[in-house]
């Protein structure tokens, strides 16, 4: 397991976990935390908060509350909340998320979009 | 009236010592009731069902898993709670994971009777109350048509209702035999030199269906089943009593 310390929340438990050893194809929903060690492809979808391993390798684009990589994700990635992305962590594709942290040696080639940037923009201008 | 169950096993001289200890144990706490002796021509549903004719008040497997998944298959669904005297060294998981660790705490717990209304599992047309389990050669899984899981290594797919001890899973799952909710645990070899240790995957599921030509699926260590199979949650389908140190 990668690093155990959560800055996204409280993630002490999980409803689904996906082990190294075990690929899940198709779309995956879920209502509560995952964490993936494994393998995923096609669209990764959570109410919940999602903990990507350094191993782990995903080909899809991911939605969740929270979440916190550190292994490959090739696809778009957004998140309501925060979103932790360690050093060991390669994403291709773009981000959305309310806040971010990036670690060195993460690798990132993509886009990034943060809703609360567009809405401090707007606010000064109105108030002109 | 309390009536209790003597597995078949029980008709054996070397358990007489025991079940004397526990027929003292169980007067001295007001528990005492009927005994029913198991024997190869007498059938579990058939007793059960007489009993609860006659106005039973608890059902007491007094045995090992086997017995215990039979009485649970002619319980589910009834308000008359299901009790549990472990006896044997092993197959006694089910007691295990409720909190029930030897036949003599069980007179204790018997006469606490604090109750749970747990779910059970339903493969097929038979109930479980622990997990079923079978290998993951050749084995297919059917969860819903969105997605599917794939495992290169060996090992084993379980379904749990309730943890059993036997199996390690990660902390950070609470399995909950309350939650209306089963739990798939796919149990691989790791890769390379870990091959020791084993990876486990786990997806909270309602419905599945297994399928292997070649194997059974076992339920509750101990009753097997053809496949396919397929397997729901029948939630809050049977009161239990149990024990302070149960696993959820």
């Amino acid at each position: 397991m990668f690093n155990k310390q959560s800055q996204g929340g409280e993630l002490n438990e999980f409803e689904t976990i996906i082990g190294p050893s075990v690929k899940v194809k198709g779309d995956f929903n879920c209502q509560g935390n995952i964490i993936v060690e494994g393998e995923v492809q096609g669209n990764l979808k959570t109410n919940g908060n999602l903990e990507v391993g350094n191993k782990a390798k995903i080909t899809a684009n991911v939605e969740a509350k929270e979440a916190k990589i550190g292994g490959e994700v090739a696809g778009n990635v957004k998140i309501k909340g925060f979103l932790d992305i360690t050093g060991t962590a390669k994403i291709f594709g773009d981000l959305e998320a309310a806040s971010l942290s990036i670690e060195r040696g993460a690798i990132f080639n993509g886009k990034c979009a943060m809703a609360g940037g567009v809405e401090e923009t707007k606010k000064p201008a109105k108030d002109k | 009236m309390n009536v209790f169950i003597y597995d078949s096993f029980l008709n054996q001289k070397k358990y007489d010592r025991l079940l004397a200890r526990l027929e003292t144990r169980i007067t001295d706490l007001g528990l005492n009731g009927k005994i029913s002796r198991l024997s190869l021509i007498r059938n579990v549903a058939e007793t059960v069902e007489s009993e609860l004719k006659r106005g039973a008040k608890t059902i007491v497997a007094v045995g090992n898993n086997q017995l215990v998944n039979q009485i649970v298959n002619s319980l589910a669904g009834q308000l008359v709670p299901l009790g549990i005297i472990p006896v044997g060294q092993t197959n006694n998981d089910l007691a295990n994971g409720l909190g029930i660790a030897s036949a003599e705490d069980a007179c204790d717990i018997l006469s606490a009777r604090l109750l749970a209304r747990l779910d059970l599992g339903l493969a097929g047309q038979t109930y479980f109350l622990g997990q079923a389990a079978i290998g993951n050669q050749g084995t297919v899984i059917d969860m819903n048509k969105d997605y599917t899981i794939e495992t290169k290594n060996q090992g084993m797919i379980y379904v749990f209702n309730l943890a059993n001890a036997a199996v390690k899973l990660p902390t950070k799952v609470k399995l909950r035999p309350d939650d209306g909710l089963l739990e798939l645990v796919v149990s691989a070899q790791a890769s390379g030199f870990l091959k020791q240790r084993l990876d486990n995957s786990i997806f909270k599921i309602t419905k599945i269906t297994i399928a292997n030509p070649k194997a059974q699926l076992l339920l509750d260590g101990s009753i097997a089943l053809d496949t396919p199979a397929e397997i729901t949650v029948a939630p809050k389908c049977l009161n239990v009593i149990v024990g302070k140190n149960r696993n959820f």
